[in-house]
């Protein structure tokens, strides 16, 4: 088929009326897990952007039961909720942890690293905006080698690169562990469906453009993300049982130009700068094919 | 039961009626056999001594099938706590326990889960806090959430631990507040005392099952503790007041319930014991009251008219109560095993407090004795009523048996 | 004691929601508007008639064939003749070529007009009698297309056709193995099937005057097309051998007159050449074709021109003939080298002679197919003319009031089958509002979506069907037809390769990708509705329909309505 056509549950459990900002990847992520996990499901919200965009008290924007904990929880009270529940016999309802990269790659890793060597029957969505963009864009461990936050003034942009939140995932020999994309929404859909199917624990690392703390179009955040995939900057792909990748989306391999050139937060880098990035992208993109031939072997042995 | 508890002449001391065993444990097992008795389904804990004999005697329990509960052995007490707020969410009745450092780490989530309007009941044995690093007895670490809005009981005895870990259910289950049962490290922790664990089907009859009103529900879908802006969130402060009103009221009648169906009861908010005519009083909490005990017996024998009143619950504090008692004695020594620097011992100070409004204001002498595990034998509180009768004015702060 | 959780004053008494946000209009944070704003894809205006062509694909995809042959019907009464002899301008403006392979929208025109033999015009189309009476002169394209379109609209119409079979250009001149007669009459038939009469063997000023037509008709409509063969004006003409190569076609078309030469020569390089060349080809004739500018410039079509060599026609580009010789039978041709000078009147470089390059070749006949011109003779005097053709307004009438003239017989667009369906299709508008006194509505298109305009994100590339074809050498055997058009499986996989350039295909990537699910679909299926009371105006659907059918407004425009 010629054109890139999308089927996806009709179900719209988030309703409108929510506070997120114009274009926000957060917002389209959440509506395409709920469409995907259906009405039998609880979430766990931490503090981050979600906490405000449910709604203030007595409102709340999901038609499912929400659960808002502190900051470093997610994880945790996720497991606490799907212990209650097997308690009851309610052990068929999906639990879903839906994080930031704050609450997640930094003040969370700890209940999370937890959660996932104990490996909790619950799936943890880490929709990742690469900064704490609600309490107004600061770096997180999350954000990426030379962007601009708050706290890494255009001065001195971030110096260190991105943590590796899925091969820290990895590292705890959990069933399933999948990259999304909100330009994706039947992959990421798909994979959130087969992370239902699964026992144990799961993790979702779903990139999230963030407008205004990327300093990008409100119109821009599907294409941007499209082309986060096709640069190799955040590429999809999952992994089965630890070991066997599957690379989701081929990228289409696009200089990664043309994927910061959108956002105001890399506004500042040098042609040498980019480069360095075009070379980690180019990288990263290496080790996840050996990965996947590494993963192929396993299999035939 | 009942015939072996005649045959060894232990009737007098435990009901043979509603006693299924008596048996000789450690303070910490009698919170694991309460927790069994109430049917607890959900256990997350993380280790710290002295509160692991709790944990290893639920995993134990859990492991055999003796008790019918998900242990969640997290990474942390933070997670503890969390893991706990998480399963009460759903209606689901949960428990933990811990002690000092470790109820530190959960500050937050203590707030959390009384704003959450959970139900959680802990076990906490009363450590001191570091640096340095001390594992004995000590209050100042429960007394520090003071304002966490949790209820606070503190015990005198393995079976009190016992039964007021059921009791709590009740209470907490009833005002939708949560509920931390204290012990004293060691004392109480580490000492075996006989303990009559009452039979599960009275237990059954007097705390019914959990169903909460809301809850995490497929079928009801409700967010809960979602944003509540300056509109709102005094409101939701001052009911949760209310439920401490309530559960300062509901106290006593919970005791007494509780009495009625298993034959035992601790006391309300307080206990007095040979307060009728005294004229001194010493104010205690947890195993110091026992202590006590003999020192107000010895004296009184020699002619003083000594009575001792057992905090039971800090919070809600009985205010009403030590107004009603403190009121008729001439002078009080409060004995505190904590402390709140820059100021004196905490239960000295909330009970001043309580008085100010009072219309006889008797002579109160605040003495802080037995930090960090150090003993407070009964030489120690002969000191301190001596100290009481000799002393003019009242003393916020007095120092007991200090080596400098 | 109440329960601890009990609401308090109709509020609970802890944070627990109890309604969702819809009272959070947030569609009061918008400042642009998005809007469901379909434009016109090139193809569209790329047709002289103007076939809704996503459109038809759309029904297509869906399988209804029968749906989409009465939508091309609209525009266009001959699908089946048009599917197989239109030189398709539509495919040259596809937004497509850009990206891989221009849509063969010619073969699905074709492929929906196979579908569709056995079925016959839909009620619709059967309209209520007017009384009002006009009379065509010319059965071809332009008095057919015209006479559909008023016949839909219930004026009688009667066709006067000068040839014993009704078809004009399509029966005479176009060969059998482009266009079998089965189609045509199928297409014939079915606009006489909506009281359309057409009366052949009758030529007007000759066995009908002009003047009973004025008598009886509310109006009259010339479409007597171009029948008329230009001459040379060289030495040599009038020997034996030179002759017209339509009147070549209309023989052998309509008479079956299949006495031709061995050596053959064709002049011109129009589609009247290549159709005589291939004819003759099949006929058993050595043919060659002499045109006097290049390639480049020929003006048939390049499939045509192609098919015309791969069976064995001799093109000589860049020569033009300056004598036919022989004595009173032909027997060479003289002809002269060319080169292309500048540029002339229709953007087509000038050929010019270059000296002393004369040669010569043998030939025993020779085709002229050099263009025709109408043959008008029979109006009434005082009707204007204008390089030999009527004179049309833009409503295509004549200064004579109630006469009208389309096709290649008036001035504007000419030469082609769908140009002339077009001019055909536009005097039926005209007559009609000349008829009922109403103001006539011809379609103005707006924006037309360019290829820059097209989120290529959403296609892959993907290669253009093929059409099926005779057997190479069985066809120059017989006059069976050499195409026979795309497979159903060809058709849908072609049709789902459309862009649909600023035509909403109901993708559903609008209401998918909306942050604020402020767009669902309408109750009919078709289309979408965006609820302005929460749409924030963020633009995804705007930015990332595929097709540039959505417009990003300023929101302030909209506030002041």
């Amino acid at each position: 088929m010629s054109q890139m056509k999308f089927e996806i549950p009709e179900i719209e459990l988030m309703k409108s009326g929510h506070v997120a900002c114009p274009g926000c990847g957060a917002s389209m992520a959440m509506r395409y897990a709920l469409k995907a996990l259906g009405p039998k499901t609880m979430v766990v919200i931490p503090a981050c952007c979600w906490a405000i965009i449910d709604g203030p008290n007595p409102c709340s924007v999901n038609g499912v039961p929400v659960f808002h904990c502190a900051f470093e929880t997610a994880a945790i009270t996720a497991t606490g909720i799907k212990a209650g529940l097997k308690r009851q016999g309610k052990d068929d309802i999906s639990v879903l942890a839906w994080a930031g990269d704050g609450g997640t790659f930094d003040i969370g890793l700890q209940a999370i690293s937890g959660a996932a060597e104990r490996n909790e029957d619950i799936i943890y969505v880490c929709y990742d905006n690469e900064a704490y963009m609600n309490t107004g864009i600061q770096r997180s461990s999350a954000t990426p080698w030379g962007a601009w936050t708050t706290t890494t003034p255009v001065k001195n942009p971030k110096e260190r690169p991105k943590k590796d939140i899925v091969d820290i995932l990895l590292a705890h020999h959990i069933p399933y562990v999948a990259t999304a994309s909100v330009a994706y929404p039947d992959d990421f859909i798909r994979k959130m469906q087969k992370a239902k199917s699964i026992r144990g624990m799961k993790f979702i690392h779903v990139l999230s453009p963030c407008p205004p703390g990327w300093k990008s179009q409100a119109e821009e955040s599907v294409h941007i993300s499209r082309l986060a995939v096709h640069s190799n900057v955040f590429p999809l792909y999952e992994v089965d049982d630890g070991y066997r990748y599957t690379i989701s989306i081929q990228p289409k391999k696009v200089p990664v130009r043309d994927y910061l050139k959108y956002q105001g937060r890399f506004k500042h880098l040098s042609e040498e700068q980019i480069e360095l990035i075009q070379q980690a992208a180019d990288r990263k993109w290496d080790i996840l094919m050996k990965k996947v031939e590494m993963g192929e072997l396993f299999m035939q042995n | 039961m009942a015939d072996s508890l005649i045959a060894e002449g232990l009737e007098k001391y435990f009901n043979p009626e509603t006693t299924a065993e008596v048996k000789a444990i450690e303070g910490t097992h009698a919170a694991s056999y309460a927790a069994k008795l109430a049917r607890v389904k959900v256990v997350s804990a993380y280790p710290i001594t002295p509160q692991t004999t709790i944990v290893e005697k639920l995993s134990e329990m859990c492991a055999s099938g003796e008790m019918e509960a998900e242990f969640i052995k997290v990474e942390s007490e933070h997670s503890a706590m969390a893991c706990v707020i998480g399963a009460e969410s759903t209606g689901t009745r949960s428990f933990t326990a811990t002690s000092s450092q470790g109820l530190a780490l959960m500050h937050e989530e203590l707030h959390w889960a009384t704003g959450a309007r959970l139900p959680v009941v802990m076990a906490n044995v009363n450590r001191a806090l570091g640096a340095p690093w001390n594992i004995w007895a000590d209050q100042t670490d429960s007394l520090a959430q003071r304002d966490t809005g949790w209820i606070q009981c503190y015990a005198e005895s393995n079976q009190e631990v016992l039964d007021m870990i059921i009791q709590a259910y009740r209470l907490a289950e009833i005002v939708m507040l949560p509920v931390m049962v204290n012990m004293d490290a060691f004392f109480l922790s580490h000492t075996t005392e006989p303990v009559a664990l009452p039979k599960q089907e009275l237990v059954d009859q007097f705390l019914p099952e959990y169903n909460p009103k809301y809850k995490m529900d497929i079928n009801d879908p409700h967010a809960f503790g979602g944003l509540a802006k300056p509109d709102t969130y005094m409101e939701l402060r001052y009911n949760i007041q209310k439920s401490m009103e309530d559960a300062h009221r509901l106290i006593p009648e919970v005791a007494d319930e509780f009495e009625k169906v298993i034959g035992r009861n601790h006391g309300g908010l307080i206990e007095e014991y040979q307060t009728k005519d005294a004229e001194y009083l010493i104010v205690t909490s947890g195993t110091i009251t026992g202590t006590s005990r003999i020192v107000v017996d010895q004296l009184r024998a020699q002619g003083l008219k000594l009575g001792l009143l057992k905090i039971r619950f800090f919070r809600p504090f009985p205010v009403k109560e030590v107004q009603s008692v403190l009121g008729k004695i001439k002078k009080i020594a409060v004995i505190d095993r904590n402390l709140s620097f820059g100021r004196c011992g905490i239960f000295f100070s909330e009970l001043q407090a309580a008085l100010y409004n009072c219309e006889c204001r008797p002579l109160l002498n605040g003495y802080v004795a037995g930090l960090g595990g150090r003993d407070v034998t009964p030489k120690t509180i002969e000191k301190i009523v001596n100290h009481l009768i000799a002393s003019e004015k009242g003393e916020d702060l007095i120092w007991m048996e200090l080596n400098i | 004691m109440k329960d601890a959780l009990e609401s308090n004053n109709g509020k609970p008494v802890f944070a627990m929601s109890v309604t969702d946000m819809h009272k959070n209009k947030t569609g009061s944070w918008r400042y642009m508007r998005p809007i469901y704003d379909e434009k016109t894809p090139p193809c569209i205006k790329g047709c002289p008639a103007g076939e809704r062509i996503p459109q038809y694909f759309a029904l297509v995809k869906e399988k209804r064939y029968q749906d989409a042959w009465h939508l091309i019907l609209e525009d266009n009464p001959l699908p089946g003749v048009c599917g197989r002899v239109c030189y398709h301008p539509c495919e040259g403006v596809c937004n497509r070529k850009d990206f891989d392979e221009t849509i063969a929208i010619h073969n699905l025109e074709r492929f929906v007009a196979d579908q569709n033999v056995g079925n016959s015009f839909p009620q619709r189309f059967f309209a209520e009698k007017t009384g009002k009476k006009t009379a065509i002169i010319g059965s071809g394209p332009a008095g057919l297309s015209a006479a559909f379109q008023l016949a839909r609209k219930g004026h009688a119409v009667t066709i006067y056709e000068s040839l014993a079979e009704p078809g004009g250009m399509l029966q005479m001149g176009i060969p059998k193995y482009r266009l079998p007669r089965e189609v045509l009459e199928k297409e014939i038939n079915d606009i006489k099937s909506l009281g359309v009469e057409i009366i052949t063997n009758t030529e007007i000023g000759k066995d009908k005057p002009w003047q009973e037509l004025s008598d009886t008709f509310d109006s009259i409509l010339v479409a007597t097309g171009a029948t008329k063969s230009r001459p040379m004006q060289i030495p040599g003409e009038d020997l034996e051998g030179v002759s017209s190569g339509l009147a070549f076609l209309r023989e052998f078309n309509m008479q079956h007159k299949r006495d031709i030469k061995k050596k053959i020569v064709i002049i011109g390089g129009g589609n009247t050449a290549i159709d005589c060349a291939r004819s003759a080809i099949r006929l058993g004739a050595y043919v060659t074709i002499i045109y006097r500018r290049s390639r480049h410039e020929m003006p048939a079509v390049p499939e045509e021109i192609a098919e015309a060599e791969a069976e064995g026609v001799k093109i000589i580009y860049l020569t033009n003939p300056i004598e036919f010789i022989g004595n009173g039978k032909l027997e060479k041709i003289k002809l002269v080298q060319m080169q292309l000078g500048q540029p002339d009147a229709d953007g087509r470089r000038r050929p010019v002679p270059i000296k002393g390059s004369e040669f010569e070749i043998e030939a025993d006949q020779v085709m002229l197919a050099i263009g025709e011109v109408p043959k008008l003779d029979f109006l009434p005097e005082g009707v204007h003319e204008k390089w030999g053709r009527v004179d049309v307004d833009a409503y295509q009438m004549s200064n004579n009031k109630g006469v009208f003239a389309c096709g290649d017989s008036a001035n504007g667009p000419i030469g082609t089958v769908v140009d002339a369906i077009a001019t055909g299709k536009r005097a039926a508008i005209a007559i009609d509002s000349y008829l009922t006194n109403q103001e006539t509505e011809f379609v103005h298109y707006g924006k037309v979506v360019g290829f820059n305009e097209i989120n290529l994100d959403y296609f892959k590339k993907e290669k253009r069907v093929k059409q099926n074809r005779n057997n190479q050498k069985e066809v120059l055997s017989n006059f069976n037809e050499v195409h026979l058009g795309i497979s159903e499986s060809d058709a849908l996989y072609e049709a789902e390769r459309c862009f649909s350039c600023g035509i909403c295909t109901y993708c559903d990537t609008c209401l998918i990708y909306c942050p604020d699910v402020a767009i669902t679909k309408a109750p009919d299926g078709k289309g979408y509705i965006i609820n302005y009371e929460f749409c924030k105006g963020c633009g995804l659907c705007v930015h990332e329909c595929p097709r540039n059918a959505m417009t990003f407004e300023e929101e302030l425009k909209w506030r002041i309505v």
